[in-house]
């Protein structure tokens, strides 16, 4: 083939260019530490490296729903066991007095520390988290119950929930009132009701009064508390669930992050090694360009 | 046998006057070494008519053929045309992915994915501004923040839709600039055309038409890289183009058929590529990307209204409106006092569950179709690197034929210079020759 000046330094020119542009390639993976920074780069690894992103993010916000689902089962948790132990405390009262030993003055006096425990109960039960209180439904703006003697529930039976997983949410609130009920008035028989009567019983402090005491009240005591113990069991059950959602959430971060790695970071050895090669490649053609392109025949002939 | 006297400083004179065309073309050679479409012009050398002489010898009773030296008839180029049929080719190609290329990469810049600035990240951003809204439902701040980024969402579908529009266009006005009466198509053909008259005439009157023929197979060449190019050549240097693969010739002889049929993808070259870029239809090479955006936005439209709306809802709002990536925009009206449902936070849950379930349609659909962008580039790219590879590699063969190689050049001038002298010696020798006949022989006395 017979070789001319402007072939030879069309090719040079050429051979520097694309040594040139894979060295900027390679420079660019480099500096950034990805390997792709436009879809172009890898179309399947850029949409993959988007849904991995959009993924993370979404873990990111699961995350903070656990924490603040979180601290909605720790409030309530709080909460139900000091209920617990007001409780306990009242049936301590109903034991001694329906021994029938005390006087009158004592059960007066019992009688008034569980209309203040019953306050405290309500006191309980009106628990904000937030500015929201935990045991209104999704109320969260009313207080459910008011103090006084009124004991009417006024919030709602609706569910407040969590997501913590794709598809996956949690109820991080419980129904308190199907625990305390509506109070006296209502007469159905949960905490409210029960701790009025057993108020009204040692008030009376009759026969009839203190045999009911000793029967019915104490049964409903022991039937509201172990509903009570049931409900901090629930909430315990919700609180274990958010804890293991929240070392799922971490190990599937971690497992995408090493997924984007794999997929768009670069892998610094290789990438080196490739580059140096590149430079020697790119200053090789310039050398040989250098020399080549400047000498012809011209050079060696000696002028006439 | 009688040899006239002088016929020696003929020959001479002929060797001496060919020998300086020689020289002077290896100078013309030589100058234009690097001038883009030059071909390298030779001396067409031949032995000119030998004299014939009557033999006066006892054996040979017949003619003696005396040589009287060299004519020098005619300069040709010396080109190989089907290198150029082949250049034209590749060529055509090249002019396509290029202007794919350049066009895609600006519709691709468009996107701007991966990243943290593109649709996809702020798809993200809403939906974990449910989330938020979902924790703490009568929070104004969160409410704010999600109106705030909802807006901003919107605004990147308006401008994504507007910068792929902004593309097509742009592809549109180049195909109207390059196809205009004053246009690079019709300059090229006009030129041409002229050419082709003014190398009919040389042709004619026996001259050789080397420099225009070089001109017109650069414009040749320049217009393969718009369009098909196919060349017909009578003989007579009228040539007949055809361009875009049309049925009428572009030029034929010294008329332009102007104008040509609109160009369509199937003209090739970057007209084909324009007119492919700017097609607004779903045949467009652009069209199909707005198409997916659009599904993206009613789809993401349908899902967040169908949740914020529902009837179950006791607070209902239509979060979108709008009808495509151009004109989704967040409700006049909504506010955050809008998206704060009090204590139930079951719709804005609900949104927040969007990502990653079965009704996340607009991501999927977003992925797949910076997916299809990706890939369109890609392989445009490509194409452009393997076509420009080729077309150095026919350029390469071309030069070689054509190309002016300044060693061989160095090595014919050496050679025409010695002619030269040899030549310049024998005038000599024949001058003494002469002179010492007309010295000796013819002295008057």
């Amino acid at each position: 083939m017979r070789v001319t000046d402007l072939m030879t330094s069309q090719n040079v020119l050429a051979n520097i260019e694309s040594d040139l542009n894979q060295v900027t390639t390679t420079t660019d993976q480099l500096s950034s530490g990805l390997t792709i920074s436009q879809p172009s780069d890898n179309p399947y690894g850029a949409s993959l490296a988007m849904q991995l992103t959009g993924e993370m993010s979404s873990f990111g916000q699961y995350s903070t729903n656990v924490q603040d689902g979180t601290s909605w089962t720790d409030a309530a948790n709080t909460t139900l066991s000091q209920i617990n132990d007001i409780v306990g405390r009242v049936r301590e009262l109903v034991v001694e007095a329906a021994n029938g030993s005390e006087s009158q003055t004592d059960r007066d006096s019992a009688a008034s520390e569980v209309n203040e425990l019953i306050d405290e109960v309500k006191q309980e039960a009106n628990t904000q988290y937030d500015g929201n209180y935990i045991f209104s439904g999704t109320a969260t703006q009313t207080a459910p119950y008011s103090a006084g003697s009124n004991d009417t529930y006024n919030g709602n039976s609706g569910t407040i929930s969590r997501q913590i997983a794709p598809n996956t949410t949690v109820p991080v609130n419980v129904n308190l009132s199907s625990l305390l009920g509506n109070g006296q008035s209502s007469g159905d028989g949960l905490l409210l009701d029960t701790l009025r009567t057993v108020s009204a019983d040692l008030t009376g402090g009759t026969t009839a009064n203190l045999n009911q005491l000793q029967t019915t009240d104490l049964q409903s005591i022991d039937t509201n508390l172990s509903s009570l113990q049931q409900m901090q069991a629930q909430v315990g059950a919700t609180s274990d669930r958010l804890t293991l959602a929240a070392s799922r959430i971490t190990a599937m971060t971690t497992n995408d992050q090493s997924s984007l790695a794999n997929d768009e970071d670069v892998d610094f050895a290789t990438a080196s090694t490739q580059f140096a090669t590149e430079q020697a490649s790119y200053q090789a053609a310039l050398k040989a360009g250098a020399s080549i392109v400047q000498s012809s025949l011209l050079d060696f002939l000696s002028t006439a | 046998m009688t040899i006239p006297t002088f016929t020696g400083y003929d020959t001479a004179l002929r060797g001496l006057q060919a020998e300086q065309l020689a020289i002077d073309t290896t100078g013309q050679n030589i100058d234009n070494a690097s001038t883009p479409g030059y071909s390298r012009e030779t001396v067409d050398l031949t032995e000119s008519s030998p004299l014939a002489l009557q033999a006066e010898s006892s054996v040979n009773s017949g003619s003696v053929n005396l040589g009287t030296g060299v004519d020098a008839d005619t300069i040709s180029r010396i080109r190989n045309q089907f290198l150029d049929v082949q250049y034209r080719a590749q060529n055509t190609t090249l002019g396509n992915a290029n202007a794919t290329v350049t066009s895609l990469t600006q519709a691709q810049a468009a996107f701007d994915e991966p990243g943290t600035n593109g649709i996809s990240a702020a798809l993200t951003t809403f939906y974990n501004d449910y989330g938020n809204l979902a924790d703490d439902p009568t929070s104004t701040a969160a409410g704010e923040t999600l109106v705030d980024d909802a807006g901003s969402l919107a605004d990147q579908f308006n401008s994504l839709s507007s910068q792929l529009t902004a593309v097509q266009t742009q592809a549109g006005t180049q195909l109207t600039d390059l196809t205009a009466s004053n246009g690079q198509l019709a300059t090229d053909a006009n030129q041409i055309a002229q050419l082709n008259g003014e190398i009919n005439q040389q042709l004619g009157s026996g001259s050789d038409p080397n420099t225009l023929e070089d001109q017109r197979d650069s414009l040749i060449d320049d217009m393969s890289s718009l369009g098909t190019v196919s060349v017909t050549d009578p003989g007579n240097g009228l040539l007949q183009i055809t361009f875009g693969g049309n049925s009428t010739p572009l030029v034929d002889g010294t008329t332009v058929n102007w104008p040509p049929p609109t160009p369509t993808a199937a003209t090739g070259g970057e007209l084909g590529a324009l007119a492919s870029l700017s097609d607004t239809s779903s045949a467009g090479a652009i069209s199909p990307y707005l198409t997916q955006l659009n599904t993206v936005a009613t789809d993401l439209i349908s899902t967040v209204n169908g949740i914020t709306n529902a009837s179950s809802s006791s607070t209902p709002y239509t979060l979108f409106s709008g009808t495509s990536a151009a004109n989704i925009a967040v409700t006049s009206g909504v506010t955050a006092s809008t998206v704060i449902t009090g204590g139930d936070n079951s719709v804005a849950l609900a949104v927040s569950e969007i990502p990653g379930s079965t009704a996340d349609t607009p991501d999927s659909t977003y992925d797949a179709l910076i997916a299809q962008v990706g890939s369109d580039v890609k392989s445009a790219t490509s194409t452009q690197t393997n076509s420009q590879a080729l077309v150095n590699a026919v350029e390469n063969q071309r030069e070689s034929v054509s190309g002016v190689s300044i060693d061989e050049e160095m090595t014919n001038l050496l050679s025409y210079q010695q002619g030269y002298q040899a030549a310049a010696r024998v005038l000599n020798t024949m001058s003494s020759v002469i002179s010492t006949l007309i010295d000796q022989v013819g002295a008057a006395s």
